[in-house]
């Protein structure tokens, strides 16, 4: 016989590991999701590099850092308020796990979309444009760790207290792209300005593209251990206000 | 301190939804207690305050006062011991319209953890028992409104709760869809469920129920038996008149007054054109207005009984005057009616 709390972490997270796979099945293949989570970092990807000069590789490295900041934190502003809509969430709400294991499971599904939109552009820089990949290692931590941060950002997003996903979309899409203008995504961290690049500090997305880097071209500006702890801090930190955010919605009655 | 006896005890319980000076307050300090093993029915009309009293109790919502102690636990501090012993039909059917019936029932019973060699042969009995057995592969956005109803009473059933809440089951479906679910609740019960039923039909109520709360605005004015309350829900009844003097003549307001005299009329209300009749026997009052209408040469512009209202049951017990509320619910009670022409005077 297990003792208790043994039982109940084992408990927690087969439950957040169904949460996952539900919300996997169901849905993937929604139109937000498809809009927001799997084209728009192509797009944003094509409409902003073809017309410079630029190496397979350095494509690649930016392409990943798009698809895990886009695709990933598009699954959270959406699946929660949408559920929040139709009653279903009351029944996560419900069930006899912990809110932390819930946020995790949610915060996992958009990580787990993005991974797999990133596993696919790796495909088609490696295969189709015959990149290389420098630091496999360094990119495999960096699109999970990357993957997971944004992720938890767009579930801030989700647990505003609204039944309607079009409440959400737009703040959520407007801090997405400022924390993309900001970084060094489209201009390189050496050819900014200091105080652009000051700013650039700020966006999580500038450590993830730094990271990329080193993964792909196997150069960066940072170092590749600061680019993983921002990520690593900025992920817990942006779980805090969820939690917050869901207690608070519980009395208003969401 | 809490009383072993009872499956859920509530004190002082509230609800305002937003600012305590400006929100709405949807429940006022309500009490009660619901025995281990016992049906009990939560019954109010529209806006009541049912939903939103369920939801606290199931830990959906926050509380602004009060403590809810259920099986033993404050539900405050101990939620995750509850939760595991109780299941949940809401308003709205929430089952997963993308999935198949069998996915939605696995998908619940993994979240409560059901062992895994069980989980199967449950979903099969029940899914057989509603009825979805032939249609466990389909999408379940091809349901019916029933059968997402079903479906929905069996997903809160299959991690077997001691504590079932169902809030309004039955609204919207044919009679056979109803009956079936209310021969469900039954035979749950039967099986040693204690059930918390929230609905606003007062029938429902008096074949389901061992003890009923009657809430309206947040308050609750009675908890007893139906056979109890019977009393009241009959002095409620009621008869509604509209008469017309025949072409030609004036109209003569006094028919109304002279009405509320006749033997057996309780009270009287007079709304818009018609007069509203109280009285316990409305079939022994239907032909004096008839004849009261032929002796006075009046047409009968329409005459039908009505049941009890809710909102009429709940002034009744609190000593208030009936009929001096109109509310959306009036519908929705039985109404047996002459409605239209007929004619009453020679
Ligand atoms: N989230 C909310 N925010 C503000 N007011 C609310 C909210 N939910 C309910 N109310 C209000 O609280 C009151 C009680 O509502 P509740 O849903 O509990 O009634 P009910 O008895 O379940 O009614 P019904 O029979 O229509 O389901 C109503 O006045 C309603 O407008
Ligand atoms: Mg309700």
């Amino acid at each position: 016989m297990k003792n208790g709390w043994q039982q109940r972490l084992q408990d927690e997270l087969a439950q957040a590991w169904v949460v996952i796979v539900k919300d996997m099945k169901v849905h993937y293949l929604r139109p937000g999701m498809i809009m927001f989570g799997f084209m728009m970092p192509f797009f944003m990807f094509f409409s902003f590099s073809v017309r410079r000069e630029m190496g397979a590789a350095q494509g690649v490295a930016r392409l990943l850092a798009l698809t895990t900041f886009f695709t990933a934190a598009a699954a959270g502003p959406f699946i929660i308020p949408l559920e929040r809509r139709l009653g279903t969430y009351d029944r996560l709400l419900a069930a006899p796990m912990s809110l932390l294991t819930l946020l995790l499971g949610k915060a996992a599904v958009g990580a787990l979309f993005a991974i797999g939109v990133s596993v696919f552009s790796l495909l088609v820089g490696v295969v189709a444009f015959g990149a290389t990949i420098a630091q496999p290692w360094l990119l495999v931590s960096g699109v999970v760790l990357g993957s997971f941060s944004f992720s938890a950002l767009g579930l801030i997003f989700g647990s505003i207290p609204t039944r309607n996903p079009g409440d959400v979309q737009m703040p959520s899409t407007l801090l997405r792209w400022g924390l993309l203008f900001i970084s060094g995504t489209f201009i390189p961290l050496t050819e900014m300005a200091p105080a652009a690049r000051a700013v650039a500090y700020l966006s999580p997305l500038t450590y993830a593209q730094d990271l990329m880097n080193h993964a792909v071209l196997g150069m960066g500006l940072l170092s590749p251990w600061l680019d993983l702890l921002v990520l690593l801090v900025s992920g817990i930190l942006f779980m805090v206000p969820p939690v917050w955010m869901h207690r608070w919605a519980r009395q208003l009655g969401y | 301190m809490s009383n072993l006896d009872h499956a859920i005890e509530v004190n002082d319980l509230t609800k305002i939804y937003g600012q305590a000076d400006s929100g709405v307050l949807a429940v006022d300090h309500i009490n009660f207690a619901v025995r281990q093993g016992e049906v009990f029915g939560f019954l109010g009309p529209n806006g009541a305050g049912k939903t939103t009293t369920q939801r606290m109790l199931t830990t959906l919502l926050e509380p602004t006062e009060g403590r809810i102690v259920i099986l033993g636990h404050d539900l405050a501090r101990e939620p995750y011991p509850v939760k595991r012993q109780m299941g949940l039909v809401p308003e709205e059917s929430n089952v997963y319209t993308e999935l198949t019936a069998w996915d939605n029932l696995m998908f619940t019973a993994q979240l409560y953890r059901v062992p895994r060699a069980e989980r199967a042969e449950r979903a099969r009995q029940l899914l057989e028992t509603f009825g979805l057995w032939e249609k466990r592969s389909v999408k379940v956005e091809n349901f019916s409104k029933g059968m997402r109803r079903r479906l929905s009473i069996a997903m809160a059933i299959i991690h077997r709760p001691s504590l079932l809440f169902l809030d309004e089951p039955t609204p919207g479906l044919d009679v056979q869809s109803a009956r079936a679910i209310r021969d469900l609740i039954r035979q749950l019960n039967a099986e040693g469920t204690t059930i918390f039923l929230t609905t606003h039909q007062i029938e429902e109520a008096n074949q389901l129920c061992d003890r009923v709360a009657i809430i309206n605005h947040g308050h609750i004015a009675a908890t007893d038996t139906p056979e109890r309350l019977k009393a009241t829900f009959r002095r409620v009844q009621s008869v509604e008149v509209a008469l017309e003097p025949p072409e030609g003549l004036e109209p003569s307001g006094g028919w109304g007054e002279a009405l509320t005299a006749l033997p057996g009329v309780t009270t009287a209300v007079k709304m818009g054109d018609k007069w509203r009749l109280y009285t316990e026997d409305p079939s022994a009052l239907l032909p004096q207005v008839m004849d009261y209408a032929r002796a006075n040469k009046l047409k009968v512009i329409s005459l039908s009984t009505l049941g009890p209202s809710l909102e009429d049951v709940f002034l009744e017990l609190t000593g208030q005057q009936v009929g001096t509320v109109r509310h959306e619910t009036q519908d929705d009670r039985p109404r047996r009616g002459m409605k239209g022409r007929m004619g009453g005077g020679r």
